[in-house]
């Protein structure tokens, strides 16, 4: 009689043990799920700013740049490109394709922007143009920014992606579906340039 | 009721619950046992049926109860433990749990920011780091939580109904009863309750797995599992029952306790009848979808379940009580809530973004020109604010209507450039770091020089270009703005953080002299980030007595003499006349120590033992260093913000000090 008591305790501590971890290893995933979401949040505030930056800036360069003008063409294409992407993505945050394709738009704008910024080398009014100075002051300020964001989306990115294929929490991930994340990366040398949009 | 007492009270009705939850877990354990004795009679008959008379019923078997014991108290305590580690995130835990979204401080949704500002002055008038909010988008309702540990992981959680429904002077009662709970240490008190009734929820959730499992075998052996289960599932939701009855007992009080304290922090009680008004009015009321409202329907602003059918179960006091307590005018009617509401609502979000709103208070600075003189130019022509020490105490955690428009007027006056940089992590980080440099500009150069290499080139430009704003700032905006900026430091990453904290580290011991205020500048940015951030737990009581503190609470009131005195005959007096108020033990020893031995690592040790006493401890100690502060008869400014600063490494927030002439022309 004894005997049937000991099993009933430890069945109930063995189904208390599971219980507790499957709830919680599932509970971790969403946690760090969120994270990166909120983080991407953070990215996607910035992003939209520059993309209503952008339109004025070109809108000021069009009245002093006379040849090339397919560069600002260009840049605007770019810009569109990238709005719908990252519209994509602030839908989805973390989903593969969508990362993707939004960190190939970034770097196909940052690329033409650059472009614009030594097209507009050689015309000196437009770069003693007191707007042109506040707007690429606020787009320096503001790439900055999206660079920092992106890193501490990018930490979580790779906390969440790591407590997704680790034993034990792989298998809850499986079972629950929790795909893995994307990581937002902006190809390299054009990064580099993007950001000096200096006059000076 | 003082800060202090609410605290205390607190923290007794802690203690209280503890002994509830001890007599529930102890009347199951003695009615398991029944149960498994009845169970073992039955047993034990079967077993000598045909064999002769089986052995006399023994009501008392020693054996038998240890088992059932060990068993009940083992579920109970795995179940509450496990809760408690779950809720270990404090605030964003629970609002993960309800499916809250993080509303960005950077936001551009017109009601968010709303939301936000609204938060940020309430934040302000206490005196408490920004908590971080969060909008549950998938509850129509109204409603709103407070949740957390301590104001340093609070998180204020409301619904897409309340963001979207209430006007803005609403929204201030919904938000300033919610900062009650934060001040008032209901918080963590609710936070125990969900341990505790889910360690009984556990006992009825074996019962019921073993119900369903046990009842498949065949083995006539077996056959005692679904009955036990059957007893688990009823004695445990009999616990439960009455686990829910202490919830909506303790629930019940704090609400009415809220609501009042909203109204006088407000000091509007039409904006907080308002919002209660618009729940009775709209169709979905303040009910919750998540599965998880039952649990943490305790937290809420409104019933955010089914009215129960008995009385006191009810976690909140009727909506019409409620409104009648607060707004005797009120008519009694709840005419159902238009559609356009939410247009309405949305409309004036806007139109206040444009134009910052009209204050709805009349203005009770009559001074020319405003507050924004006094709060900004720290140079201007005007006499610095005299702040009389007996006027301190009586307002700490207890922040009035004055206080919550001098946040206003302050947040209003920072530079934009300050005020947008609190909101974004990047600048946040930059703002930190400009607030600490010095005022020599070779070794501010040596510093941003620094912090380029340590932390990252555009960090350190953007701290060069703050800098001018924020050292012409004056004293008393420093903790406001640390406040602001914590908020958006939260979203940094891991990694991020430890590089920040360690060039902040760095930047402190940078220029070979420690000053007090910087130190405890940064000590409450890393103390309320490190919850967030490292393992830290949130300090624990363990201090009841004085005694084991002297030495620390010595250290501390020594180090406040020698602020802002150099004679040593003035350090002596500044420190005799705090001391009494600590009010020792007799035997105590309370000598003056010199400078060196009341250095920056000394107080630090000494704030981290001071901040695990007792609230009665701590409000004695406050006292005495604002004496000992105040020892020549007023609080000059830079005073009064490091007796905040410290204050708050306590887990004390005193509001603002408004200045005394100021203090009696709004009484």
């Amino acid at each position: 009689m004894g005997l049937i008591l000991i099993i009933a305790v430890v069945v109930l501590v063995v189904v208390v043990g599971f219980i507790g971890f499957f709830v919680s290893g599932y509970n971790k995933l969403v946690t760090l799920r969120n994270r990166y979401k909120n983080a991407y949040a953070q990215i996607d505030v910035q992003l939209k700013r520059r993309y209503d930056l952008i339109p004025n800036l070109v809108e000021t360069a069009k009245g002093y740049i006379k040849h090339e003008r397919e560069t600002l063409e260009a840049v605007t294409q770019a810009r569109n490109i990238a709005y719908a992407a990252a519209k994509a993505a602030a839908a989805n945050p973390g989903d593969a394709a969508a990362m993707k394709s939004l960190g190939s738009a970034e770097t196909g704008l940052a690329g033409t922007l650059g472009r614009l910024m030594m097209v507009s080398e050689s015309y000196p009014d437009l770069k003693a143009n007191q707007n042109m100075m506040q707007l690429s002051e606020e787009l320096t300020s503001t790439e900055n920014k999206i660079s920092f964001a992106r890193q501490a989306y990018n930490d979580s990115v790779m906390v969440y992606n790591t407590d997704r294929e680790v034993f034990p929490s792989n298998l809850i991930a499986g079972m629950f579906n929790f795909s893995p994340a994307e990581l937002f990366v902006i190809e390299k040398p054009e990064q580099k340039e993007a950001p000096k949009v200096s006059f000076t | 009721m003082d800060f202090f007492a609410q605290q205390d009270k607190a923290h007794r009705k802690t203690k209280l619950l503890v002994f509830y939850f001890v007599m529930a877990v102890v009347a199951i354990v003695i009615a398991a046992y029944f149960v498994a004795l009845l169970l073992f009679g039955a047993v034990q008959a079967q077993h000598y049926q045909g064999r002769g008379a089986p052995p006399a019923f023994v009501w008392w078997n020693p054996r038998l109860l240890l088992d059932v014991a060990i068993g009940v108290l083992g579920v109970v305590l795995i179940g509450s433990l496990y809760k408690r580690n779950e809720l270990a995130g404090g605030g964003p835990a629970v609002a993960a749990l309800m499916g809250g979204r993080l509303v960005p401080s950077n936001t551009t949704d017109p009601n968010e920011r709303k939301l936000r500002d609204v938060v940020e002055e309430m934040a302000i008038a206490s005196g408490v780091p920004v908590p971080q909010v969060y909008v549950l988008d998938n509850e129509k309702a109204i409603n709103a939580f407070a949740a957390g540990h301590s104001p340093s992981d609070a998180a204020i959680g409301v619904t897409r109904g309340c963001v979207e429904l209430l006007a803005r002077d609403q929204l201030q009662g919904v938000i300033g009863h919610e900062f009650s709970h934060i001040l008032n240490g209901d918080m963590r008190l609710n936070l125990r309750l969900i341990g505790i009734v889910f360690g009984i929820l556990c006992v009825a959730t074996i019962g019921r797995v073993l119900l369903y499992t046990g009842g498949g075998s065949r083995d006539s052996r077996a056959n005692a599992l679904p009955i036990l289960g059957l007893a688990l599932l009823l004695l445990g939701s009999i616990g439960v029952f009455f686990g829910r009855l202490i919830q909506a007992a303790v629930s019940r009080q704090r609400e009415f306790l809220a609501d009042a304290s909203s109204v006088q922090f407000t000091r509007n009680p039409l904006g907080l009848s308002g919002a209660l008004q618009k729940i009775g009015r709209y169709s979905f009321g303040s009910r919750l979808e998540s599965n998880h409202a039952p649990d943490l329907c305790h937290m809420f602003f409104g019933n955010g379940v089914r009215e129960p059918l008995f009385n006191p179960l009810a976690t909140h006091p009727p909506i019409p009580d409620r409104i009648r307590a607060i707004d005797p005018t009120w008519d009694g009617k709840f005419p159902p809530l238009d559609k356009e509401e939410v247009e309405v609502v949305r409309r004036a979000a806007l139109s206040e973004l444009k134009h910052p709103p009209p204050s709805p208070f009349p203005s009770i600075f009559g001074m020319p020109g405003g507050m924004a003189g006094v709060i900004i130019a720290a140079g201007s022509a005007e006499k610095p604010p005299v702040i009389k020490p007996h006027s301190v105490l009586p307002n700490l955690g207890n922040p009035t209507l004055l206080h919550l428009r001098y946040a206003e007027q302050l947040r209003n006056s920072l530079p934009d450039s300050v005020k947008a940089a609190a909101r974004e992590p990047f600048d946040a980080v930059a703002l930190i770091y400009a607030m600490l440099l010095g005022d020599d500009e070779n070794r501010r150069n040596a510093q941003l020089a620094e912090i380029a290499n340590r932390f990252s080139p555009a960090v350190s430009q953007k701290a060069a270009t703050l800098f001018p704003d924020v050292s012409a700032a004056a004293h008393h905006a420093h903790l406001p703005m640390i406040n602001l900026a914590i908020g958006a430091l939260r979203h940094l990453s891991a990694p991020q953080f430890e590089q920040f904290s360690q060039t902040l580290q760095w930047l402190i011991e940078s220029d070979g002299k420690i000053e007090l205020f910087e130190f405890v500048l940064q000590k409450i940015v890393r103390r309320h980030l490190a919850l967030q951030f490292t393992k830290a737990r949130p300090p624990i009581i363990q201090f009841y007595t004085l005694r084991p503190l002297v030495p620390d609470c010595v250290v501390l009131l020594s180090a406040l003499a020698n602020v802002g005195n150099s004679d040593a005959a003035e350090i002596q007096k500044a420190f005799a006349t705090g001391v009494p108020y600590l009010r020792t033990p007799d035997d105590a020893d309370l000598v003056l120590l010199p400078r060196e031995q009341c250095d920056v690592k000394q107080i630090d040790a000494a704030l981290n033992r001071l901040a695990q006493a007792v609230p009665t401890i701590k409000k004695n100690l406050i006292e005495a260093c604002i004496h000992t502060v105040g020892a020549d008869g007023v609080i000059q400014e830079s005073e009064a913000e490091l007796l905040r600063a410290i204050a708050d490494t306590l887990d004390c927030p005193i509001p603002p000090l408004v200045p005394t002439e100021q203090n009696q022309n709004a009484a």
